[in-house]
């Protein structure tokens, strides 16, 4: 009996060790990644710019005396040549439209790869998975020359329609569409579904996880667009608010009060964005973790 | 309701041929029951009568058309799969009525048409669940409401009761048997259990290795298999084979006698042998015996017959009900 009593025991200790581990090590990592945006948002509550710079190096930088709202107020009085709002409202509609473009194009391309009777499907995949390892910067340069032939310079659409296909996105859909069952597919064939019709009203709405991603993964990579717009952007007409909290590292002087201010307005939208679809995006990982 | 045709169809995945010349007829509102042991090509079969394979040579007719070509949705056929591919996110009205919706029916028609197959397949409760909150047989009964809806040309089956539990099994067996002959609707289905097989089908089309062994009624298989492999796959349990002498005698290179058709006795003409171990399952019993000049024999008879192991039987076959085969395997 007390044999069994004690080593019973002795599992949960370790347990309970692990644990201990386990609590202290999430902490640490939560204050690493923590920490610089509660300094960020200190420093927007802070009036003066030097006195933001001062406490930069010490446990100031994480305590505000008087907190005030000030920079928030100037931030949206910010005269540069579009309200400050407008940017923002750039930045928003070049997001809204490359994800759902996005979500559209690469999950039909995915589904195609995974479903369709296409020849040469092994070629085009191996190509896809060339291409993503190919980096954006590096074809910046000819995607420029393009985009600006075309005629599509200073426009939404060229920060737009060279984002929306994405060998990454494809092939995630691609991946996901192919680990259903392949009944799913044949019943809805026999039930007289065309091709288009099953990947609308069949494997689109099983997709959440995977369209959780995608448009996680695709926000946050179009909000924090930043060479590109300076490239193809010649007024501030479409320019996006990465672009325009620029503005506020001067040549003679930096304004770091409104800097902090309009850097804090600009994680908002990504924030909400990614708190809306993050149920689904932690079940995907969770999900393809388990499967491995 | 139609009828099917299937003229030397050969179906291949690359080089390797899974299905070599198969040819069977099946007339309007036949139940026939495609059965062999695994691998042998029956889902394959199936899966090219319902278009979702592509045949090398060779020609299906539903209700005297040529479907060679024709997609799976034009061939007028209705399909329950063994994991019944319910779609998870619609619930089973939904489910039910999709290839009504797909093909433009009004709203009334296929509420009408969905509660009247839930009411005949004891549904109507569930319409509004999603198949996660089914039981199995539930999950099964969808799947059939799914075919059945179609009001379709031929229902296509593939293992579809695999997944239940024995009891429901035998259960949904008379129930689908029932639905089939009240409905008419010309019928294929696969299954590897020869004792569904038996009690479901018109005929029996008993696949093996890509060919087809033969095709009669249950019966007609079981009084008089065309071959070795027919012998042995249909009946439980299995016809004893014997070869050797006790064969040559009957002018055969093999003999076959079923269970049921060897009697036991202590003593008497026939084959003596020592009970191995007697199986007493109330209802019968199996006898295994082991007869020095015919091998491992197994005899069916009464349930309190009183034989153990050890026991020295006399095993005589009755009358009438020996096969003979010759070298070949095929019945003499
Ligand atoms: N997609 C495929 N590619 C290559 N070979 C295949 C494919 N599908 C089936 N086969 C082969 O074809 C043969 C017949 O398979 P099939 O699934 O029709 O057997 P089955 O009789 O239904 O067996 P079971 O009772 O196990 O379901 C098997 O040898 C199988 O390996
Ligand atoms: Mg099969």
């Amino acid at each position: 009996m007390s044999d069994l009593a004690l080593s019973s025991r002795k599992p949960a200790a370790t347990l309970n060790g692990y644990r201990i581990v386990q609590s202290i090590s999430v902490f640490v990592i939560a204050l690493v990644v923590i920490s610089p945006l509660f300094m960020l948002f200190i420093a927007s509550l802070k009036d003066d710019r030097f006195q933001i710079l001062a406490d930069m190096g010490s446990f100031r930088a994480f305590w505000v005396d008087n907190p005030t709202f000030n920079n928030f107020r100037e931030v949206g009085n910010f005269a540069g040549e579009l309200a400050f709002g407008r940017y923002l409202g750039n930045s928003l509609l070049i997001l809204g439209s490359t994800v759902s473009l996005g979500l559209v194009i690469n999950s039909m391309a995915g589904f195609i790869l995974a479903w369709g009777s296409l020849p040469g499907r092994a070629l085009i995949l191996s190509v896809i998975i060339a291409l993503y390892v190919i980096p954006q910067e590096s074809i910046i340069m000819p995607l420029l020359i393009i985009v600006s032939r075309a005629g599509l310079s200073d426009t939404f659409t060229a920060q737009i329609l060279p984002f929306v296909a994405s060998p990454l996105y494809t092939f995630l859909f691609y991946q996901f569409f192919a680990q259903l069952p392949k009944e799913l597919y044949e019943a809805a064939s026999i039930d007289g579904a065309s091709i288009f019709r099953t990947w609308w009203s069949i494997f689109m709405p099983l997709s959440l996880p995977a369209l959780a991603t995608v448009s996680i993964l695709m926000g946050i990579e179009t909000w924090n667009q930043y060479l590109w717009p300076i490239l193809i952007t010649q007024t501030d007409y479409a320019r996006p608010i990465s672009v325009a909290i620029a503005t506020f590292f001067g040549q003679d002087s930096i304004f770091w009060d409104r800097a902090m201010a309009a850097s804090v307005l600009m994680m908002i939208p990504i924030l909400v964005f990614y708190l809306a679809f993050q149920r689904w995006f932690i079940s995907s990982f969770v999900g393809s973790a388990v499967k491995g | 309701m139609a009828t099917v045709e299937i003229r030397n169809l050969r179906k291949a995945y690359g080089a390797l041929e899974v299905l070599h010349d198969i040819s069977i007829d099946i007339a309007d509102g036949e139940f026939v029951a495609l059965v062999g042991p695994s691998g042998c090509g029956k889902s394959t079969l199936l899966r090219c009568i319902a278009g979702l394979e592509t045949i090398r040579s060779g020609e299906i007719r539903i209700d005297g058309r040529v479907v060679n070509d024709l997609a799976p949705k034009d061939r007028d056929i209705a399909m329950v799969f063994q994991n019944y591919a319910l779609y998870p996110h619609m619930n089973v009205a939904a489910n039910m009525g999709f290839a009504l919706k797909l093909s433009g029916r009004p709203k009334a028609e296929i509420e009408e048409r969905v509660g009247k197959a839930a009411a005949i397949l004891d549904l109507a409760r569930q319409l509004g669940r999603k198949p996660v909150a089914l039981s199995g047989g539930q999950r099964q009964r969808v799947a059939m409401g799914r075919a059945i809806v179609r009001d379709p040309k031929v229902f296509l089956f593939d293992e579809p009761l695999s997944n239940l539990d024995a009891k429901l099994r035998v259960a949904m067996r008379a129930e689908i048997r029932e639905l089939q002959q009240r409905l008419g609707t010309t019928t294929i289905y696969v299954t590897h259990d020869q004792t569904e097989a038996m009690t479901m089908a018109d005929k029996i089309a008993v696949l093996n290795g890509g060919r087809l062994e033969q095709v009669g009624a249950p019966l007609e298989l079981y009084r008089t298999p065309a071959n070795l492999f027919v012998a042995g796959f249909i009946g439980s349990p299995q016809m004893n084979f014997v070869a050797g002498d006790l064969a040559r005698k009957a002018n055969a290179d093999t003999i076959g006698v079923r269970p049921e058709h060897l009697s036991v006795g202590r003593d008497g003409d026939g084959w003596r042998g020592r009970v191995i171990s007697a199986e007493h399952l109330g209802s019968d019993t199996f006898v295994h015996v082991e007869v020095p000049e015919a091998g491992r024999l197994t005899a069916r008879t009464v349930g309190d017959m009183p034989v153990a192991a050890g026991d020295d039987v006399v095993l005589t076959p009755m009358a009438g009900y020996l096969h003979r085969f010759d070298g070949d395997g095929q019945a003499l």
